[in-house]
């Protein structure tokens, strides 16, 4: 063997917007703003807080000095795990360049399988997304998938996490209306992990909440923020700012202020409690200045994705991606285009917890089909992300010298032990010949999955929770549904 | 003269503020008719800039833009129109219902209608039935537009509605509505006069209702 000096190999393709030193450029900003601008905090006991922490109040403007900023900087974890509801397993690991993938949540619209027609999401479209995520094995996490509107819609979100929670095992990322709906949920979560401290040890639900841009935390979300410090439980905290709308019309612009709303809610949660598990979230995109959208597919969006993960990275904090989204009202070529991209993007670019698949008409609209196609796009970004292996065995000479000029290597050995874990195989992406397709009925690529998404709604079990747990959940729910008659 | 109009109204249209106010006051120096420099200048221009907006030849900011430059020319021209009303296509108040923060959607459709030549009176965030209530005794407008982004707010839309049904108010005032999670259904069972998907077609639903 030859001694191989310096020898340097890139275990996975490597890909970043920011180098180091725009990272901390950008940070600095983020301070100085904070600093010199502030936020606007609409709750007061969060204000209270964050003045014993040493912030300056003025009304409810809050200015942050950096120094505070660093404090919750350093006092938050580097990482979070979240793990399945039955069996405690710590299946993700929210930390370092990992990227789990999982759907978007409040929706107001769903494309019903059956009918094709767009219509309002229900308890019923919640549990099926719900199934499908858990039938999908490229999907880590799950989002409701759509708002349960034909319920009382001021207590929905407990009918909404328990068509969640009985219809999968992975994670659950999950919104609650205010903190009464979010302690009835933590309530829940107890009861199904064994209690407070069974579930803070292994958690399988994380809050999510959103400032609202420009630069404030509305009393929703900062009581949120408060609440999971004092459960010690993690919450995704996610500003959705629209370039040239809510925030500067330039990319940096874009980032400094999204960051500055994202590290003033650290601050709120870091200074409740020392330690608390935070997730820094960021939709952060352009407003479309012809129609207005909150653009899910531009490639802005894309870029300042993964600008946000390198920041993330930067300061070594946990973060919330999205992907496998679109602009598009239908899952057509537009819809496919945008969802790789973004999904191909944010793999190579390792933001942590990446919500939204599904997600098409810029967020309103959720389509079980599109989700189940971006199951195998999925697979391939993974598989691009795995890189290439050099080393003796992977170059093969020896069996290239075997083989020969003019030879074969489809009956080789080293063929039947890598050809499987080299090549990725997508489940509904056709490579059949033409004939083959023809003889399977011509189905577009959106028909195959449509098949497979009325199966597993059709004929998937998931894991069901204990009868008891069940009913002790259902009391939960119908405690909140008396409340408000 | 009507070159003069044509040069002012292109000077709206590109968003050219000190030209347009350079201009008004050369026609007012000339001696020009006040309301003839409104309509067929500066409303002119903005009308051009609507339509350009619609049909996706302009963007939003250049609207805006647009509706500052003619803005810049209409305060010359307001202290001028003694006795006379200004010319709008209506007044409109706005507001984010109750308990709901997010207000660029409700902002863009009052800049949108502002342009248009509507009179806007915008209430701002977390605005209840009563301050809509009170909105519509002191500024008696056309319509009122309600906002919201939760599927747990725009409940409060109803409620206003029916406020305004008990102070006999109902028939006085037409109510749209919009924000993400909105529908023509939800507006049609809410009792709503329209339902407007985005700011463009909020300006078009105002203008069809006060027609």
């Amino acid at each position: 063997m030859p001694a191989k000096s310096n020898y340097v190999a890139n275990a996975t393709p490597l890909f970043s917007i920011l180098s180091p030193a725009q990272c901390e450029e950008i940070f600095l900003a983020a301070e100085e703003v904070l600093e010199r601008t502030g936020v606007t905090v609409h709750d007061e006991e969060a204000r209270d807080i964050l003045k014993k922490a040493g912030c300056w109040l003025d009304g409810i403007r809050v200015r942050i000095p950096s120094a505070v900023v660093n404090q919750a900087l350093n006092s938050v974890p580097k990482r979070v795990t979240l793990c399945n509801s039955r069996t405690g397993s710590r299946d993700v690991l929210l930390e370092g360049n990992n990227a789990y993938f999982g759907t978007g949540s409040d929706t107001p619209f769903t494309i019903d399988p059956y009918t094709g027609r767009r219509r309002r999401s229900t308890k019923q479209s919640v549990g099926w997304a719900c199934k499908v995520i858990d039938a999908l094995p490229n999907l880590d996490f799950v989002m409701s998938l759509g708002i349960v509107q034909d319920v009382p819609l001021l207590i929905s979100d407990r009918h909404q996490f328990e068509a969640q929670v009985l219809n999968t095992s992975k994670p659950i990322v999950t919104t609650a209306h205010d903190i009464y709906g979010f302690a009835d949920i933590i309530e829940m979560c107890e009861i199904i992990a064994g209690g407070e401290e069974e579930l803070r040890r292994n958690p399988f639900m994380t809050l999510y909440a959103e400032p609202i841009s420009p630069l404030q935390h509305a009393w929703e979300a900062a009581s949120k923020l408060v609440l999971a410090a004092r459960k010690g439980l993690p919450v995704v905290y996610t500003p959705c700012v629209m370039a040239g709308g809510t925030v500067p019309a330039t990319m940096a612009g874009v980032l400094t202020n999204g960051l500055a709303e994202s590290l003033s809610g650290l601050v709120i949660n870091q200074a409740t409690r020392e330690g608390s598990p935070f997730i820094m979230g960021g939709v952060f995109t352009i407003m479309d200045m012809s129609s207005t959208i909150f653009s899910y597919g531009s490639p802005e969006f894309n870029l300042l994705m993964s600008a946000l993960a390198d920041m993330a990275h930067y300061l070594k904090l946990p973060m919330f991606g999205t992907a496998g989204c679109s602009d598009a009202c239908v899952v057509d070529e537009q819809a496919g285009i945008e969802a790789a991209l973004s999904i191909a993007m944010t793999a190579l670019s390792g933001p942590n917890l990446n919500h939204d698949v599904g997600y098409i008409e810029y967020g309103s609209t959720s389509s079980l089909e599109y989700l189940t196609i971006n199951n195998d796009v999925i697979g391939m970004a993974r598989r691009l992300v795995r890189g290439i292996k050099v080393n003796d065995e992977t170059l093969a000479l020896d069996l290239i010298d075997k083989v020969g000029p003019g030879g074969h290597f489809l009956a080789e050995d080293h063929t039947m032990k890598y050809f499987k874990t080299e090549t990725y195989y997508p489940e509904l992406i056709n490579r059949q010949r033409y004939d083959a397709w023809k003889e399977n009925g011509s189905k577009t690529l959106f028909q195959r999955a449509n098949e497979k998404v009325k199966d597993i709604i059709e004929n998937y079990q998931p894991e069901p929770l204990p009868q008891d747990v069940q009913k002790r959940i259902r009391a939960i729910v119908e405690r909140a549904e008396q409340k408000v008659h | 003269m009507s070159n003069y109009f044509e040069d002012l109204a292109h000077s709206v249209i590109a968003g050219q503020q000190d030209r347009v106010k350079q201009l008004t006051q050369q026609a007012l120096d000339a001696g020009t008719d006040p309301v003839e420099i409104i309509n067929q200048g500066l409303i002119s221009g903005m009308n051009v800039v609507g339509a350009r907006f619609k049909v996706g030849q302009m963007f939003v900011p250049e609207v805006l833009m647009s509706a500052r430059a003619m803005n810049g020319g209409m305060e010359l021209v307001k202290p001028l129109l003694v006795g006379q009303e200004l010319p709008s296509a209506g007044k409109v108040v706005l507001g984010t219902v109750k308990g709901d923060l997010h207000d660029i959607g409700k902002n863009l459709v009052g800049m949108m209608l502002e342009s248009a030549g509507f009179t806007v009176v915008n209430l701002g965030v977390d605005a209840g039935p009563q301050k809509f209530l009170q909105a519509i005794k002191e500024h008696k407008p056309g319509v009122i537009g309600m906002s919201a982004l939760l599927t747990t707010t725009m409940l409060s839309m109803k409620d206003t509605i029916e406020v305004l049904k008990e102070e006999g108010l109902r028939n006085k005032v037409k109510v749209i509505v919009g924000g993400a999670p909105i529908s023509q259904d939800f507006a049609d069972e809410i009792g709503a006069d329209g339902f407007a998907p985005d700011a463009a077609s909020a300006t078009d639903l105002c203008k069809k209702l006060l027609a």
